[in-house]
């Protein structure tokens, strides 16, 4: 540090006044209770989003799981009556023949065409 | 023999050891462990007291400074490089947080108290002249040539730690203390033949 100081030693008065107007408190009581304050203050910083957020993941990530195994269930069960259904449907005969059933849908326009120009 | 042990094992922690020790709290303290912030609190706590003291105007205010200052420097702990020091830093946060306080006040007072002159420093005492007059003296200085003069010549900073934690160019630093001197030297020429 090469700066040159403001005050010579004639001047020491005005700086120990320049001192005291400007003197920090000097126990030990009230650094630490400056301190105490301090930390209360980060305190409540970290009681902030953060930890908010932290206090209900628990809770969600339960309450995802729970939501997961009740979509994985009513899935399984869908999925297993269809395979009823469908094994019901193959074992069951049909009610009217099956060239009775599929003929009126080749009645339509479509169909006719494709008879008309194929039989032309 | 003993004699020996006793001052070896007690003897002042190198600056370079201080520094690791440093470190090592700055990095536990962005790990979230709060001890090791308190205790950066508690190394740095007097000097940041006395860096926001210097830029506001009461001893109050230069409290609240230190708080914010340190509540800032929290939140912000992670994006500071541990290897960097951590007390430059932490003293331009407080510097910051100071300026902030003192701009508010302004605002505050001049919404509030048009025609009064705010009384800027606490001073119990007031049995001493000169010391009344040192302050009356003070008050005739800009708030950033008291600040530099403050940090210069009571707290022992160097004109370019002064012009970033005050976000001025160095020389403007220089310049401002060379303006501050003059001033408190012409302001107070009649204390002392009048004492």
């Amino acid at each position: 540090m090469s700066d040159i100081r403001l005050y010579n030693s004639e001047d020491d008065e005005v700086v120990s006044g320049l001192r005291s107007l400007y003197a920090a408190p000097s126990g030990d009581g009230y650094w630490n209770e400056l301190e105490a304050r301090i930390m209360a203050r980060v305190a409540d910083v970290e009681l902030g989003w953060w930890t908010e957020l932290d206090r209900w993941i628990r809770p969600a990530i339960a309450a995802a799981a729970v939501l997961l195994l009740a979509t994985g269930v009513a899935m399984y069960r869908a999925h297993q009556e269809e395979q009823n259904i469908a094994a019901e449907s193959m074992l069951t005969a049909p009610a009217v023949p099956v060239s009775t059933a599929i003929r009126p849908t080749l009645q339509d326009d479509r169909e006719a065409r494709i008879r008309f120009l194929f039989g032309r | 023999m003993t004699a020996a042990i006793t001052i070896e094992t007690y003897r002042m922690p190198s600056p370079s050891d201080a520094r690791a020790e440093e470190r090592a709290l700055v990095v536990a303290a962005q790990r979230g462990e709060s001890d090791a912030f308190a205790a950066l609190v508690r190394q740095h706590q007097r000097r940041a007291y006395a860096v926001c003291r210097a830029i506001v105007l009461t001893h109050e205010d230069a409290e609240d400074a230190v708080q914010e200052g340190f509540l800032h420097a929290y939140k912000a702990l992670d994006r500071f490089l541990p290897d960097q020091p951590f007390g430059a830093w932490l003293y331009r946060i407080m510097a910051n947080a100071s300026l902030d306080l003192v701009r508010r006040r302004k605002v505050r007072d001049a919404d509030e108290l048009p025609d009064t002159v705010p009384m800027p420093f606490r001073d119990p005492g007031e049995s001493d002249e000169l010391r009344r007059r040192l302050n009356h003296a003070l008050t005739k200085l800009t708030d950033r040539q008291r600040s530099v003069i403050v940090l210069h010549d009571l707290e022992g900073f160097t004109h370019g730690e002064i012009g970033a934690m005050l976000g001025i160019p160095e020389g403007t630093a220089r310049s401002d203390l060379h303006h501050a001197r003059a001033a408190l030297r012409r302001l107070l020429k009649d204390v002392r033949s009048d004492l």
